[in-house]
């Protein structure tokens, strides 16, 4: 048996989602149980079914960036200067 | 019979080898070989179980007492769909002979003349494509490893020639009325052909045999109807009121 990761993908812009795995003997039956196991109430209108050995796992430096708040650019700190000085952010 | 009756009799036996086959698919609710399958199943008995109920409306008001209600000689399920299977290679060669048989079928009233049971047609046979895609996939791959070719290529084959009922019974003047869009006989003959091309590759040796079983289609039920009729009307005896 192999293992596949279902992804489906509703009508509109909704982008495709991991819905679960599967184990089945090849991938013409992993399409089959795919719509059988996640999408038989009409979840998706659309289906990705992935043999799990062809997903790309990151590791721990490709997940690096998580201290750099410098991204995090919610705008707080231009906030807080126009608060404390309104001419100057006129 | 009239043209009417015969074709009210073809519904109501096609009617009857779904329910008998949805009932018999039921069974392994819970115990299929591995989780994804047994959900796979189960939906397709639930579909075969479906299709029984459209056509059933189609000749009775009341769906439940005619799917039922009936004395055991008034069904006229093909005996390959009243079979018990509680052995997993049995289920699963009943379910591609059955299919394959499903999709002539419903593909020999695309076009009837018989407006509702045109739409029935149309819509059953979408879901057709489905269950065979399952069903042929799964067979193939297990004729293809040698465990698997042991044990299954000899069910099919004894099973295929019981299969050629689902073609008994009388199309009298349906072809002509443009009920039917092809005889039983050319149905049959579609069907023999296409479990052969299906399983061309693994040299499955068929005896069709010289004539078609028709016993199930003249009332006569097979030992296994006994306990699958039983087991389908445990609730409503319990309750004849139940309702869903």
């Amino acid at each position: 048996m192999n293992t596949y990761e279902v992804f489906l993908k509703k009508a509109g812009k909704e982008p495709f989602s991991h819905a679960g795995s599967l184990d089945a003997p090849d991938d013409e039956l992993a399409l089959a149980y795919a719509r059988e196991t996640y999408g038989r109430r009409s979840e998706g209108e659309q289906m990705w079914v992935v043999d799990r050995t062809a997903v790309l796992v990151g590791d721990a430096i490709n997940l690096a960036m998580a201290d750099r708040d410098h991204r995090h650019n919610d705008g707080h700190l231009v906030a807080e200067l126009r608060q404390s000085d309104p001419g100057h952010a006129r | 019979m009239s043209p009417d009756e015969t074709a009210k009799e073809l519904v109501l036996a096609f009617a009857d080898d779904e329910l008998c086959v949805g009932q018999n698919h039921s069974w392994w609710i819970a115990v299929g070989p591995f989780l994804e399958e047994d959900l796979a199943f189960s939906s397709i008995a639930q579909d075969e179980l479906g299709h029984a109920r459209a056509l059933y409306s189609l000749v009775s008001n009341d769906v439940d007492r005619v799917a039922y209600g009936r004395p055991h000689s008034e069904y006229r399920s093909a005996h390959l769909a009243e079979l018990l299977c509680h052995d997993w290679t049995m289920a699963l060669a009943r379910h591609v002979l059955h299919d394959l048989a499903e999709e002539i079928r419903w593909t020999a009233l695309l076009n009837s003349s018989w407006p509702e049971l045109k739409a029935v047609a149309t819509r059953a046979l979408a879901e057709e494509q489905f269950h065979i895609h399952h069903g042929v996939s799964l067979a193939r791959r297990l004729l293809s490893s040698p465990d698997g070719y042991t044990r299954l290529a000899p069910v099919l084959s004894e099973l295929a020639p019981l299969g050629r009922e689902y073609f008994a019974g009388s199309d009298v003047g349906l072809v002509a009325s443009g009920v039917l869009n092809a005889s039983l006989a050319d149905q049959e003959r579609t069907w023999m052909e296409r479990v052969e091309e299906v399983f061309d590759e693994f040299e499955l040796s068929i005896d069709w045999g010289a004539s078609r079983p028709s016993q199930g289609r003249a009332g006569v039920r097979s030992e296994d109807f006994l306990a699958l009729h039983d087991e389908m009307v445990a609730v409503l005896r319990i309750d004849p009121l139940a309702t869903w």
